[in-house]
């Protein structure tokens, strides 16, 4: 198995207008909370709130295109949203290694993205199979 | 550490996994009387399994199993 446990990746992400469009464009989310400035701010937030599965598709890359092998597949994923993301936001990515499985060919990260204050703005763990 | 302990964690692990709280296992259970103990969940419980006992199978050991009973026996055998 090419993974041990403590063995840690880092990614950076950002959050651009380009990603923010494909994303309402492809899953039509046009919730006012994502896309209306004015009614986010009056309901607590600095401005347009983004959808927080972008950040799943963050979580997609780093496993397909990130890691040292591609023979992968996820098995399960749990992200818990803990502040808001904005349209431009800067994201740093920290995943860990943090179970080898290897009589089911498994390994489990935990993993956390922050902001550019270092506030945690989401975390969780990801699952994946490494197939032969 | 006894069987019967043993079962009744593993009984756990298994509700807790397939989110089923009717699940009762016995030794001569086998995934074709648990609904959705499918491929991808045998991978779950034995991640949940492996970690709640903090011991770890090899691939033969699990290939090996052919009930609940079995693999009860293999985790007894490797937390002598």
């Amino acid at each position: 198995m090419i993974f041990k446990e403590g063995d840690k990746f880092i990614e950076k992400f950002h959050l651009s207008e380009k990603i923010y469009d494909g994303f309402i464009a492809l899953f039509k989310d046009r919730n006012p909370l994502h896309t209306d400035e004015q009614f986010a701010i009056d309901n607590g937030f600095k401005g347009r709130v983004m959808h927080g599965n972008i950040l799943n598709g963050f979580i997609s890359f780093f496993i397909g295109e990130c890691l040292p092998v591609k023979n992968v597949i996820i098995h399960l994923q749990e992200i818990q949203f803990k502040n808001p993301v904005y349209l431009d936001d800067r994201l740093d990515f920290f995943a860990e290694v943090s179970g080898v499985f290897e009589s089911v060919n498994t390994v489990e990260f935990k993993f956390n993205f922050k902001n550019v204050e270092t506030k945690t703005v989401a975390k969780g763990k990801i699952q994946i199979g490494v197939f032969k | 550490m006894e069987k019967e302990k043993a079962l009744e964690k593993v009984n756990k692990i298994f509700i807790d996994v397939l989110d089923n709280e009717e699940i009762v296992l016995s030794d001569a259970t086998t995934a074709n009387d648990v609904e959705d103990w499918d491929s991808l969940t045998h991978i779950q419980l034995v991640v949940a399994i492996e970690r709640e006992f903090n011991l770890r199978f090899t691939s033969m050991e699990i290939q090996s199993w052919t009930n609940v009973g079995e693999m009860i026996d293999c985790i007894i055998s490797k937390n002598k």
